[in-house]
């Protein structure tokens, strides 16, 4: 990103202002998400796809799949990798090359609340053990930045692969061929993240992009539907104390879920 | 890459009655709409679904070149990148930009140069990014389309607005814009792009085999066509300015509402106790009543116009 990230000493003071008074520059509280818009299922080469709109942050996300080879050590286990890309029109502070700092942490963060938590089933992505499984790949277009990409993204991807319909497979001579049906995605858990940005003191969730460009840091933790927490980022150059992780991790335990069922997005599902 | 499901071409791409796979006629468009002022932080936007393309450009600019050896001294420069999501075709694509993706960002870059004047900026640059985000046979030109549309919505000068269109050759007939299988499977493909001002053509690639009288009838019906999309472009351009103009309108009326007529504002601002504040409040809300029931003032406003307009008349005579 070439363009350097800045925001005027002006609103710098504003925002930090409406913090002293308990208040924030959209009027929300400082545990509130903004509105989620969802549309689902809006590309027809793509095997799941989603909108997600988080204010006026907005990423499409779409899953392809391939049939290759398990890594060694998870012989019997698909695969599903995460990628981001900040389209330059998001932003003005995007620029057109390969993805960024940025855009590598949003897809990380994103990854690893899917990949541990229960949420895929990846032995049933397993076409024959050893040698041909499913490789999902999620893929996050982001068309607008205004704030709260990781929270966003996870919103987008797993709407997305709860929409995905894969087609099944059976072997003949020794290569995978359609066999004619479909099957979803197996989903166990559904992992949302929430973030903490943190100004000072005060610490709240889902920070628009001009809060963002004041924050010292932030702290984002994904949640599966046991309640269970199963990733965590911290960025920014400050430290947190023992007390406040602990504080944030239960409210994030709190918040996922209120919004997980606010969203309800097994609605998605589509019928076979 | 290895997927289960192979792409499958049908051998006729137009059956007995003259209809092609979807249905069309020769000469039909596929469904076409679009949008403006689709993206919150770009400078200008515009959404294109041609068919089954949904394609989404967006503009900054002009601005600062970077890398700056790039910016020309007496002229602004154009820059597209036209990209496509990994999941907008049948077979995953790779993320990393590619040889085709680079000529048709080129060839939008010409497109698009000669309805804009890039005289006025010097050393900036104009960029368009468009993304595919579904492919659907055509992109480039649903691209072009889509990159004309969001220059207009950032509310640069234009000369024209450009309307793009494919012609091509499927079963020995020319045929109108292009679905997927038409152009995988069909025998030339025409895309082009026409400035609307004059209908000449700002971007032209064959891919195919047709005689010159073949491809005379082509360029007859992507004019044809481009007609068709340009008529649903100003369309979305002057919806999005009604509705901004509605919007001001109302908000106009509130404001009005809100502020006090000026003697009022004279006396709120005046040093008086704060225990009459709500007397006060009482008082203007009658006046507002009482002024909204006079004819007189309205009358007065009607009377200004026409002596304006007398004034003007008798400018005239003199």
């Amino acid at each position: 990103m070439d363009t350097p990230q800045v925001i005027s000493t002006v609103q710098r003071k504003y925002i930090l202002d409406l913090l002293k008074q308990g208040k924030r520059m959209d009027g929300r509280g400082f545990l509130d998400f903004r509105e989620v818009r969802i549309d689902d299922d809006l590309i027809p080469k793509a095997e799941g796809s989603a909108s997600v709109h988080l204010g006026d942050s907005f990423i499409i996300t779409g899953i392809k799949y391939d049939v290759g080879t398990p890594f060694p050590d998870s012989p019997d286990e698909g695969v599903a990798t995460c990628m981001a890309e900040f389209i330059p029109f998001a932003s003005p502070m995007f620029e057109s090359g390969p993805p960024d700092v940025e855009a590598v942490e949003v897809a990380r963060v994103v990854d690893r609340g899917i990949r541990h938590g229960d949420c895929i089933e990846y032995k049933k992505l397993c076409i024959k053990a050893g040698e041909l499984v499913y490789i999902l790949f999620i893929d996050m277009y982001v068309m607008n930045h205004a704030g709260n990409l990781i929270d966003t993204g996870a919103i987008s991807s797993m709407t997305a692969l709860l929409t995905t319909k894969l087609p099944t497979a059976k072997i003949e001579d020794g290569k995978a061929v359609w066999n004619g049906g479909y099957m979803l995605v197996p989903i166990n858990q559904i992992p949302l993240s929430v973030t903490f940005g943190r100004i000072q003191d005060y610490v709240f969730v889902d920070p628009v992009i001009d809060e963002e460009l004041v924050l010292d840091g932030r702290v984002s933790f994904a949640v599966n539907e046991k309640g269970q927490i199963c990733s965590m980022q911290k960025s920014g150059e400050i430290t947190w104390t023992e007390e406040e992780l602990i504080k944030y991790s239960k409210i994030a335990v709190e918040k996922v879920n209120e919004l997980r069922n606010k969203l309800n997005l097994r609605q998605y599902v589509p019928k076979l | 890459m290895t997927i289960l499901i192979p792409e499958e071409y049908p051998k006729k791409l137009i059956d007995k009655n003259g209809k092609r796979l979807d249905g069309r006629a020769l000469d039909e468009l596929r469904p076409f709409s679009c949008k403006i002022g689709v993206l919150a932080n770009a400078d200008g936007s515009a959404y294109v679904e041609h068919g089954k393309n949904k394609i989404y450009a967006g503009v900054y600019g002009p601005r600062e070149v970077h890398p700056r050896h790039l910016a020309r001294p007496d002229r602004g420069i154009i820059r597209v990148d036209y990209r496509m999501t990994t999941f907008s075709v049948h077979e995953r694509k790779s993320p990393a930009p590619n040889r085709r993706e680079r000529e048709i960002s080129k060839i939008i870059e010409d497109a698009l140069a000669p309805t804009l004047f890039l005289e006025l900026y010097p050393n900036s640059a104009i960029e368009v990014y468009v993304q595919v985000i579904a492919a659907d046979g055509g992109t480039r030109c649903a691209s072009t389309t889509a990159a004309s549309l969001a220059l207009a919505d950032a509310g640069l000068p234009l000369k024209s607005l450009v309307a793009a269109v494919a012609a091509g050759k499927a079963d020995g007939e020319i045929i109108l814009d292009l679905g997927d299988l038409e152009d995988k499977a069909g025998t030339a493909d025409v895309p082009a792009a026409v400035r609307m001002i004059d209908e000449e053509f700002t971007l032209l690639q064959f891919d195919g085999e047709m005689t010159p009288e073949e491809f005379e009838k082509s360029i007859k019906l992507i004019k044809k066509g481009a007609r068709e999309i340009f008529a649903k472009q100003t369309a979305a351009i002057k919806e999005k300015f009604d509705t901004v103009r509605k919007e001001t309108e109302e908000e106009n009326k509130k404001i009005e509402k809100l502020v006090p007529p000026e003697e009022k504002i004279t006396h709120a601002s005046g040093t008086k106790e704060e225990e009459k504040a709500g007397e006060e409040k009482s008082d203007k809300a009658e006046e507002i009543k009482e002024e909204k029931e006079d004819p007189s003032d309205t009358k007065e406003e009607e009377k200004k116009p026409k002596k304006e307009k007398e004034e003007k008349k008798s400018e005239e005579n003199k």
